[in-house]
């Protein structure tokens, strides 16, 4: 038995040198989601954090829970395989714009079509760091950021507009500066139960000149300030709100909204969906389950035969055993 | 009458005409009747109408590989008489519908341009004309046994009891079995249980198929009264037989192995495996409730196996299945797999590369691709299985070493045993052993020393079960945490490359090379794989003519078994490699691994399984002519 205790946000937090810029936008995220664990008082050991490879990819390292650093683009695919084999586990994904909606992008369209319970962080902030500034995925066309030779000539990905499209029903936008409004969605997106996502706009001090703190600063208003409500309350109003969400997610302009656009909580998770075929499923997933007695398969000669009946072929004229 | 040991029936069609029932009828009768069968599927990349064909053996014995010519070939349509007439010889029975009797290979019209200017070619030089009355005429000529049916009566036959012309003619493969059946000396009417059984619950087409074997031994027996070879009393001893194809066996031996979580990305010739699984996913027996596996359809083969890779890491058995494309994407994930001591076993089904290739024939090309498969070095168990039996306790056994030794492992298969029906004895289970390594789940916050430098393998744990752990791709400490310091860095090297030093010496060599035969004699082949069939049979047809020939079937390669390999071929003045590929990768790695020298190759690469004759043939010609290499190329 451990004891009861009560964990505060450094509990959460590893002993490891951070080695991102001074004035980096991850600094903002890193604390907003200790302080969001802090607040949920999550049990360190149930919760994983699943990252992809950039700067963001190094976030594990930091934290005083169970740490994955995958591979670039597919912390989703991880995540998931973690969660199905342990449901009762607290997942998160953290990855770069790049990593998530470049290379990973399939993976992270089929993170919303099923709805499993991940919640997935987008470091956001338009530039590829680790290698030197090359434009990424969410940077728009004609925009020429300092390392770039010449503009960009690729168009940008609007994150929210995908994931809302994708299925997933929790999807917000945030910024990485704002360390008290972040934490508070943060927690909002750990307690939806389905894929949640947030777009966390942040500086790149060091590659993005163009899209600063500054910038965002100047643009950011909050949802709720303009009378926004982002939740489905009955599933008669899921369809109204999501069009709403995503002609929101749309927007363009010189202002630029924070907060959750759109959140559905009658969408059954991809969990929920396998325990309605296999009513075991939640109490005895993949890896809570016995699966030999004395270094012997669980499935005997005798319970072979019936499972397998479907293959089994009796010889005429023969006893049956 | 003769009492034959063994039946070689073949039966072609057009893809889509209910072939592959037919052949599941067939495979379940004759193992109703306490027969071993063995039942290859041909087909393209196609759903239908191409040209597709099951090659199957009925024996009294053991039915372990196929050979040609046949004793009983059904050609359903024009196509298949032009592609199998010479698939047929003195004594066999060749049958076909007399309605096509003035068709001419143009009437084909699936059959592709080059198998029609080659089939034509051989017309010309046996001098028959392109019309199927000539095939046929030529054929009795030749002897063989030509019985000509009107299929539309068969089908007029039906309609006349009220059944639609499109369901009749459906089940004109029907036909076919009966045909098989009734030709090898077997009374097809029993074989109505069979189809009882085989479309339970659909009494209108039970009605139908019951109908079509009526009507077909009716003209059967009118064109043979009395068949000239008969199929001997089965000599095994079973009371029940396990009737699968490859993937469906490694789908049971996985599920018996513990498999609690299987990803995939459907791909020719793996996904009928997941596919069987997922039916069987609640493991339930009347109330009692022995598991459950989750089979998780993923959107690509990378989410395939990062999620696999995902699921071991949170404690559950895991594996995915997929062929040589679907690898080639997995690879990056499974070096991270390397890199993180982490089992995942990659059920691996080869088929005709490079590229998408031969995408539903058979190959042994991708082995080197297995074994040096991902950047950068790191641990890994390959095991190639020979036959169903085989297969099936090597998904066990892959899963065992996984965990045992915290690695990936590819376990090695073909599309020839992917879609292969035999029938084989139900497995005893509780000869299996279940092995899951060291792991800890329990108290203690952790980190957790995942990567101890003081075990020859560390401590698993689960996550969510365990003390806190840390995994990275990156080179790390003994708790996962980021280094590059260069001393640690040799350290978790080592400790790494280690463990196949430490499976090399706890897995017996004679388990990773089996030798068939005796321990010398004039010729040893070397095979793995699919080629096991044929190469046990030929080495007794060898036998009976005077060579002393053994088989050594190669099941690790890696860590491969390298003193037994070598140990193995100094009892033969001869030794020949045996492979579905071009360049003898088997040879390869015992070249690279043994240090022996490729000197004689047999080799098959047309996608096509290798045949116990031809492989005799190919023995007997490197004796004879002094060659060193024999490239085979039987079958359509």
């Amino acid at each position: 038995m451990e004891r009861e205790r009560r964990y505060s946000m450094k509990d959460y937090r590893s002993e490891v040198w951070i080695e991102w810029c001074p004035g980096c936008g991850n600094y903002g995220i890193l604390t907003a989601m200790l302080k969001a664990f802090e607040e949920l008082q999550l049990d360190p050991k149930r919760v994983v954090v699943v990252a992809g490879i950039g700067c963001s990819g190094r976030i594990p390292n930091y934290y005083r829970v169970n740490g994955v650093h995958a591979l670039h683009g597919r912390a989703i695919p991880f995540a998931v395989g973690i969660k199905l084999a342990n449901p009762k586990l607290i997942v998160i994904v953290h990855g770069g714009d790049g990593d998530l909606l470049g290379i990973g992008m399939g993976h992270f369209v089929a993170l919303g079509r099923r709805n499993i319970d991940v919640t997935v962080v987008i470091h956001d902030n338009g530039v590829y760091g680790l290698t030197k500034g090359q434009a990424s995925p969410t940077l728009p066309r004609g925009v020429k950021t300092k390392a770039l030779p010449r503009p960009n000539i690729q168009d940008a990905i609007n994150p929210l507009a995908v994931a809302l499209a994708s299925g997933y029903t929790f999807v917000a936008r945030a910024f990485a500066l704002d360390v008290d409004y972040l934490k508070r969605i943060f927690v909002e997106a750990i307690r939806h139960r389905g894929a949640s996502v947030i777009d966390v706009l942040q500086p790149c001090v060091t590659y993005n000149n163009v899209f600063t703190a500054e910038y965002y600063r100047k643009r950011i208003y909050r949802l709720e300030d303009e009378g926004w409500d982002p939740l489905v309350r009955d599933p008669s109003e899921a369809r109204s709100k999501y069009i709403n969400a995503m002609r929101k997610a749309l927007e363009s302009g010189d202002r630029i909204p924070v907060g959750i656009f759109y959140r559905n909580p009658y969408v059954p998770s991809y969990e929920e969906r396998v325990a309605q075929m296999n009513p075991y499923y939640l109490k005895e997933p993949p890896s809570r389950q016995v699966v030999e007695v004395n270094g012997r398969p669980v499935i005997t000669t005798d319970y072979f035969r019936r499972v397998f009946a479907d293959r089994i072929v009796k010889v005429v004229g023969r006893g049956s055993k | 009458m003769l009492g034959v040991r063994d039946a070689y029936i073949l039966l072609g069609g057009p893809q889509g005409s209910g072939l592959d029932t037919a052949m599941r009828i067939l495979s379940r009768f004759f193992a109703s009747l306490g027969y071993s069968v063995l039942a290859d599927r041909e087909y393209y990349s196609n759903i239908r109408g191409k040209h597709s064909y099951v090659h199957m053996r009925v024996s009294a014995t053991k039915a372990t590989s196929l050979k040609y010519p046949v004793d009983v070939a059904v050609a359903m349509d024009v196509e298949s008489v032009f592609i199998h007439f010479r698939d047929v010889s003195r004594g066999s029975y060749f049958v076909y519908d007399l309605g096509t009797e003035s068709s001419t290979i143009e009437d084909a019209k699936a059959l592709e341009k080059y198998t029609a200017m080659r089939v034509k070619e051989l017309l010309k030089e046996l001098g028959i004309s392109e019309y199927v009355g000539d095939v046929v005429k030529w054929l009795r000529s030749e002897g063989v046994e030509v019985v000509g049916i009107k299929y539309s009566d068969l089908i007029n036959e039906l309609v006349k009891y009220g059944v639609p012309r499109n369901v009749a003619t459906r089940a004109l493969s029907t036909f076919a079995a009966t045909a098989a059946t009734y030709l090898v000396g077997i009374d097809p009417e029993s074989m109505v249980s069979t189809v009882e059984d085989v479309f339970r619950g659909r009494a209108s087409v039970i009605e139908v198929n019951k109908l079509m074997i009526k009507a077909s031994v009716s003209a059967l027996r009118s064109k043979v009264p009395k068949v000239s070879k008969e199929l001997g009393k089965p000599e095994l001893s079973e009371d029940e037989l396990l009737v699968v194809t490859g993937n469906e066996v490694v789908a049971m031996g996985k599920l018996v192995g513990g498999l609690r979580f299987q990803s995939y990305y459907p791909i020719t010739p793996a996904q009928d495996e997941s596919f069987y699984m997922e039916g069987k996913d609640l493991l339930k027996v009347g109330d009692k409730y022995l598991g459950s596996v989750l089979v998780f359809q993923t959107e690509d083969e990378i989410a395939a196996i990062a999620s696999a890779v995902g699921a071991a890491l949170a404690g559950a058995r895991v594996a995915t299945a997929t062929s040589g494309p679907g690898f080639s994407l997995m690879v990056e994930t499974l070096s991270w797999a390397g890199m993180n001591d982490v089992p995942v076993v990659i059920t691996y089904y080869q088929r005709g590369g490079p590229s998408t290739g031969l995408p539903t024939r058979g190959a042994q090309s991708d082995l080197f691709f297995t074994l040096f498969a991902g950047h950068g070095e790191f641990p890994r168990v390959v095991i190639a299985s020979g036959d169903h039996e085989e297969a099936f306790k090597d998904a066990v056994e892959a899963l065992n070493i996984a965990e045992k030794y915290q690695v990936p492992v590819i376990h090695l298969l073909d599309k020839f045993i992917a879609n292969t029906v035999v029938a084989m004895p139900v497995p005893k289970t509780e000869e299996l052993v279940i092995e899951r390594g060291k792991y800890y789940v329990g108290p203690g916050e952790g980190p957790f020393k995942r990567f101890s430098l003081d075990e020859e393998i560390p401590t698993r744990t689960f996550l969510g079960m365990s003390p806190i752990t840390y995994y990275t791709g990156v080179e790390h400490d003994e708790y996962g945490r980021i280094s590059e310091d260069p001393e640690l860095r040799i350290r978790m090297y080592v400790r790494r490359m280690r463990k196949l030093e430490v499976i090399d010496r706890e897995v017996p060599q004679e388990h990773r090379a089996v030798l068939y035969g005796s321990e010398s004699g004039d010729v040893l082949l070397i095979g793995w794989g699919f080629v096991k069939g044929a190469a046990t049979d030929a080495i007794e047809e060898l036998k009976s003519l005077g060579i002393k020939a053994s088989y050594l079937h190669i099941k690790y390669f890696m860590p491969f078994p390298s003193r037994r390999v070598r140990e193995v071929i100094k009892g033969f003045s001869k030794y020949v490699f045996v492979e579905h590929d071009y360049l003898v990768q088997a040879g390869m790695a015992a070249k690279l691994f043994a240090g022996i020298e490729v000197r004689e190759r047999i080799v098959k690469y047309t996608g096509r399984p290798i045949y116990t004759n031809e492989l005799v043939d190919a023995v007997l010609k490197l004796f004879k002519e002094g060659v060193k290499e024999v490239v085979l190329r039987y079958g359509a």
